[in-house]
């Protein structure tokens, strides 16, 4: 038999109720909509801003051996020839190659900028240095706390200009947009002086980059990069998952300001690391 | 001229956990022993409390009765300052303090540097590294 239509309020005490529940959670729907922190675990997945700690392994673009921890990479860099002889020229201070400072040429020791993607790869390293993302009307601005370094991101539409119209610079020039809850940040003109990483894996003027960002939720972010570089690389070499955790305690402390300040880097090196890589005064 | 009371102790070499590798700047790891210590006693010339590692400058008489001056450097300086309940500042040591450091020596024979694992100023200790508590808190 039919059940016979109701109209009113009429019912049971527990039809009631839940015809209640489900007018209220049928009114609310549309704010929901209009509010993604409550559809998400108390975060909009679009708003990226805060400080963040990398927290993820690898301090290289990807998973190449650097000599770190007891697990050892499982990629190869995928250099072409000039690729390996521009690492070959890089000699840095840590990992497999390292040699002593002073007989080293990691841009760190002279407090070259280090740039991008170095920053996001090797610089932004719990507990003491974190990234700051800001998102202003037409940018995101990423601080970075190691070398009081920051780079825009430019969100207001602008195409990414030609590669013979830019300029090499030390971050690059970077234009973002939302694919879905992903930041896309496609970046181009790349000062070749900097390394991908403290490792002293090199790149080209050339260089591509692509950086895709998510919240994944209230604190955390995902970065993965794909960079492009075929006079340097064979390939499009697509990076570990790169995590940072937000850091709600930042913003309270006193931290120092962390230059990397040339006269006292020079200082540093010419009274403790000469001496110690056996390039002393008199040596 | 002050006369300085400058004593040299002990070259001791001991095997070592390296649980600061994550810590070390560029070239820490590649340029000392890590797997060894040596204690030196010596009077401050200098303390540096600057990037990228703070710095000690020291005297310490060899058993020739010579000054030899020695550089020692401590962790990098945003993880020692990080935790300013340690009390890290310009004034934790002034020429003339005597000290005695634990450290890392060189890899290379002779050089008179090394990398701070343990220090104590004019019979306190100061803790190296962050997270670890001020020689007041240590009732010392």
């Amino acid at each position: 038999m039919a059940a016979r239509p109701r109209s009113g309020t009429t019912g049971s005490p527990g039809e009631i109720e839940m015809r209640t529940v489900l007018l209220l959670t049928i009114a609310t729907l549309p704010i929901a909509a209009q509010n993604p922190a409550q559809n998400n675990g108390g975060f909009d997945p679009h708003d990226l801003s805060g400080h963040w700690n990398r927290t993820s392994r690898f301090q290289t673009f990807s998973n190449v051996y650097s000599g770190q921890g007891s697990r050892q990479g499982t990629e190869e860099a995928p250099l072409t020839e000039a690729g390996k002889a521009m690492f070959d020229k890089n000699k840095p201070g840590y990992g497999p190659r390292a040699v002593p400072p002073a007989i080293g040429n990691d841009p760190m020791g002279t407090c070259d900028p280090l740039g991008i993607p170095r920053l996001l790869n090797t610089e932004v390293i719990t507990p003491h240095q974190t990234m700051e993302i800001v998102q202003v009307p037409g940018r995101m601005i990423q601080f970075f706390e190691w070398h009081h370094d920051w780079r825009e991101v430019f969100t207001d539409g602008r195409p990414l200009p030609k590669a013979d119209d830019l300029e090499p610079t030390w971050n690059g020039t970077s234009v973002g947009r939302w694919e879905g809850n992903v930041f896309v940040v496609d970046s181009a003109g790349f000062d070749q002086r900097t390394w991908l990483d403290k490792f002293g894996h090199p790149h080209s003027e050339n260089m591509r980059l692509q950086e895709r960002y998510r919240r994944v939720d209230k604190d955390t972010l995902e970065l993965t990069m794909t960079l492009t570089d075929p006079e340097v690389y064979t390939r499009p070499w697509v990076s570990d998952t790169k995590i940072f955790r937000i850091d709600r305690e930042k913003p309270k402390r006193w931290d120092e300001q962390i230059y990397c300040v040339p006269t006292e880097e020079y200082r540093f090196n010419q009274r403790v690391r000469d001496e110690a890589g056996g390039r002393g005064a008199g040596k | 001229m002050a006369q300085r009371s400058i004593h040299y102790l002990s070259a001791v070499a001991t095997i070592l956990a390296s649980a600061c590798l994550a810590f070390a700047h560029h070239g820490s790891n590649i340029s000392y022993q890590l797997d060894k210590t040596i204690t030196i006693t010596g009077t401050v010339t200098e303390w540096d409390l600057v990037n990228p590692h703070p710095q000690i400058y020291f005297d310490v008489k060899n058993e020739q009765g010579e000054l030899v001056h020695w550089a020692a450097e401590l962790l990098p300086t945003p993880l020692m300052l990080k935790n300013m309940k340690a009390g890290w500042s310009r004034t934790t040591m002034k020429p003339g303090d005597q000290i005695a450091l634990t450290c890392n020596p060189s890899k290379v024979t002779g050089a008179k540097a090394c990398l701070a694992k343990g220090l104590v100023v004019n019979g306190k200790e100061w803790p190296l590294g962050p997270g670890a508590a001020p020689p007041a808190a240590q009732g010392k």
